[in-house]
């Protein structure tokens, strides 16, 4: 049912963007909701890195997945429910640099400057950490409440590659957490760290 | 607060900026001074609605900064990121010793580089489109749906129904005519497109969890290079193999105005999406050789379009790396999902569109406008060697391809097409424009006046090669 429910609204979606209904960083998201303030995510990313499943995995809601960069160009909003915290999980389209070139990198830059957020998660391809660390330390300098996802760690330990945790942990000063998105590893820790992150 | 400090000169520079923000910021004054230092406009815009009158002095500060650092500034603050970065990843990664070459690395080897990709290309596209999709989904599954629940059961027992109900013909036109809502808009819909779209979605996602096209885009870029697009604009396009709609969106992730330009111009051209490519396979379904040739057509309407419009437009193409995720087994959940939620979604965008176009022709026939419009199309239809109820497809294709697609898909069973006309017909349709959807959007992201200009070229240039090929067949006394 929940599957259902799940593919529905996809769809939906799908249709929405087609016919043009843009949901886009500068919409007052308070009016949309109800008045309670919410604790908000933001996600973001390298394109393809698995921030889509990983936000199907924190909300629970299906977007159009693909393993091709460019599939979000769009946000999606969603809600996940972290121990009793309600939180408002916001998707980017993938971006490299905190200084965008193209525009969806400006589309996921525009929801960091307008849309305050508790946490912003980052999250990286555990194979490609030396590229996408960059990225990681931009938004340390811009002040940012950073945790910091490295996913595809099913794939990275494939091909062998061991990643110190702890280490990178205390070399950024952020919470660190391996996950693999498409297998639901390490949701739960992420999860955790979300919500000490935000409530801190 | 600051992770790494950059070179001492550079620092300066951003501690003077900072110096002169006053303003609170969502991102650092650090950081805000970093991207001003970096010259981002879309920060100095908000910088100077933000400090007002006191912004001359910030911009000084960075003229400053800059000018001192010279113009390497941004190269500077690039390459101290990508080091650090760098440095912190060595420190708590340990690589695995020993490279072996997996079967999966040499099968994605494989797939990429053109002597062997290409086979691998049209190996998918035999098995995977021709005999799953044509076959199976075009034949079998249609055969089933619209000759025998819809044909013999469904249709007769609704006809029956609504003529009992409304008695006046020129009504119950509107519903089970030979253009009616269920008889031509639902059949059509579930019947006919239905079945190929569903095996074509299956296919497509298999492909898809396998990560299959990032490697195609790797392949295909090759050819891009050639015609003057770059790297990036390969997204669009194959994502235009899925949906031309969805594509032309996604043609902003493209860098400059020239390629999101040339882009949506190729995918309202000659890229079918998803649905378009299951029907017009299915039609072309027993005739391998008029299949073969509609693949090569198209990508050769592709690539000398690409390559004319890309001497037409001059500029600098942009640089790109794509990540390549490894060759893995797709997953049954993975699959089913996707499938379900993209037929859904096609559903959804094209029933409404169907039963739309079902009304409009009501109306055309009960005004006359529908036989004048079709009596206008017919000496096209002529001109491409194809017999006149043709003309009617065409006007379907005004709305989608594929719905004029689906038109001559009854034709094709009651035998009246040939396979030489079967080809021109399925070509002709392909140059035209996506769907109204797709329209709409290039309206959308590109402006009316390119979106009206696109289409007045492409509907003529769609039959006047058309025409082209059907006077070579002739003229080869090809016999397809």
């Amino acid at each position: 049912m929940a599957i259902k429910a799940a593919q529905f609204k996809a769809a939906r979606r799908f249709g929405e963007i087609i016919r043009g209904a843009r949901r886009t960083g500068t919409a007052n998201v308070e009016s949309e909701s109800e008045s309670r303030p919410k604790l908000r995510i933001i996600v973001v990313g390298n394109p393809n890195v698995g921030k889509s499943v990983l936000f199907g995995r924190l909300t629970g809601r299906y977007v159009i997945v693909s393993n091709y960069p460019g599939t979000t160009v769009e946000i999606t909003r969603g809600r996940a429910l972290i121990g009793r915290t309600e939180f408002e999980v916001i998707d980017t389209p993938g971006m490299y640099s905190l200084k965008p070139i193209s525009e969806e990198e400006r589309v996921a830059r525009t929801v960091l400057l307008e849309t305050p957020a508790e946490v912003v998660l980052h999250v990286v391809d555990a194979k490609n950490l030396e590229r996408m660390l960059a990225l990681t330390l931009q938004l340390l300098e811009a002040g940012l409440n950073v945790v910091l996802a490295v996913n595809m760690m099913d794939e990275a330990e494939k091909i062998g590659l061991e990643i110190d945790f702890e280490d990178l942990a205390a070399k950024l000063g952020i919470p660190v957490i391996p996950t693999a998105a498409l297998t639901g590893r390490g949701i739960g820790e992420l999860k955790n760290a979300l919500h000490e992150t935000a409530c801190r | 607060m600051a992770p790494f400090s950059y070179d001492p000169a550079l620092e300066q520079a951003i501690d003077r900026v900072e110096r002169y923000l006053t303003d609170s910021y969502p991102l650092s004054r650090r950081s805000v001074a970093l991207l001003l230092l970096q010259r981002d406009s879309e920060i100095s815009d908000r910088v100077r609605a933000a400090e007002g009158n006191r912004y001359p002095a910030v911009e000084q500060s960075v003229e400053m900064g800059r000018s001192v650092l010279g113009l390497r500034t941004d190269d500077i603050i690039a390459v101290r990121l990508r080091s650090q970065a760098a440095e912190i990843a060595r420190s708590v990664t340990t690589h695995p010793s020993g490279t072996r070459v997996s079967i999966s690395d040499a099968l994605s080897r494989l797939t990429m580089s053109p002597i062997t990709g290409l086979p691998i290309l049209a190996l998918a596209l035999w098995f995977g489109l021709y005999q799953f999709v044509g076959f199976f989904g075009g034949g079998t599954l249609v055969k089933l749906l619209e000759g025998g629940l819809f044909g013999q059961h469904l249709n007769p027992w609704m006809t029956g129904l609504i003529t009992r109900l409304i008695p006046w013909p020129w009504l119950s036109d509107l519903f089970v005519g030979d253009y009616g809502i269920w008889t031509l808009g639902v059949t059509y819909a579930v019947a006919l497109i239905f079945p190929v779209v569903g095996t074509f979605f299956l296919a497509f996602s298999v492909l898809e969890d396998t990560g299959y096209f990032p490697r195609l885009a790797m392949l295909i870029d090759r050819l891009f290079k050639g015609i003057g697009l770059n790297g990036k604009a390969v997204i669009p396009i194959v994502l235009g193999f899925g949906c031309d709609t969805m594509a032309t969106i996604v043609t902003r992730i493209l860098e400059t105005r020239r390629e999101r330009i040339i882009a949506t111009f190729l995918l309202s051209l000659a890229i079918p999406c998803s649905a378009q490519i299951g029907v017009m396979t299915a039609l072309l379904t027993g005739h391998p050789a008029a299949f073969g040739l509609w693949v090569g057509i198209m990508a050769a309407i592709f690539l000398v379009i690409g390559y004319l419009t890309a001497r037409l437009l001059p500029g600098e193409s942009a640089r790109f790396a794509m990540e390549i995720p490894p060759l893995r087994w797709p997953s049954f959940g993975n699959i089913v999902t996707k499938t379900f939620a993209r037929m859904q979604w096609y559903f959804m965008e094209v029933l409404p569109l169907f039963i739309l176009a079902s009304v409009f022709i009501w109306m055309g026939r009960l005004t006359g406008l529908f036989g004048l419009t079709v009596r206008g199309l017919t000496p096209v239809a002529r001109a491409l060697g194809l017999p006149d109820a043709t003309a009617e497809t065409f006007l379907f294709g005004f709305f989608r391809r594929d719905y004029g697609a689906a038109g001559l898909y009854r034709m094709r069973e009651t035998g009246t097409l040939s396979g030489n006309q079967l080809l021109v017909a399925v070509v002709t349709l392909t140059i035209f424009l996506p769907c109204v959807a797709q329209f709409l959007m290039v309206k959308k992201e590109r402006g009316l006046k390119m979106a009206i200009g696109m289409a007045a070229f492409i509907f003529p240039f769609a039959i006047v090669i058309g025409g082209l090929l059907n006077l070579c067949l002739v003229a080869l006394k090809l016999r397809l």
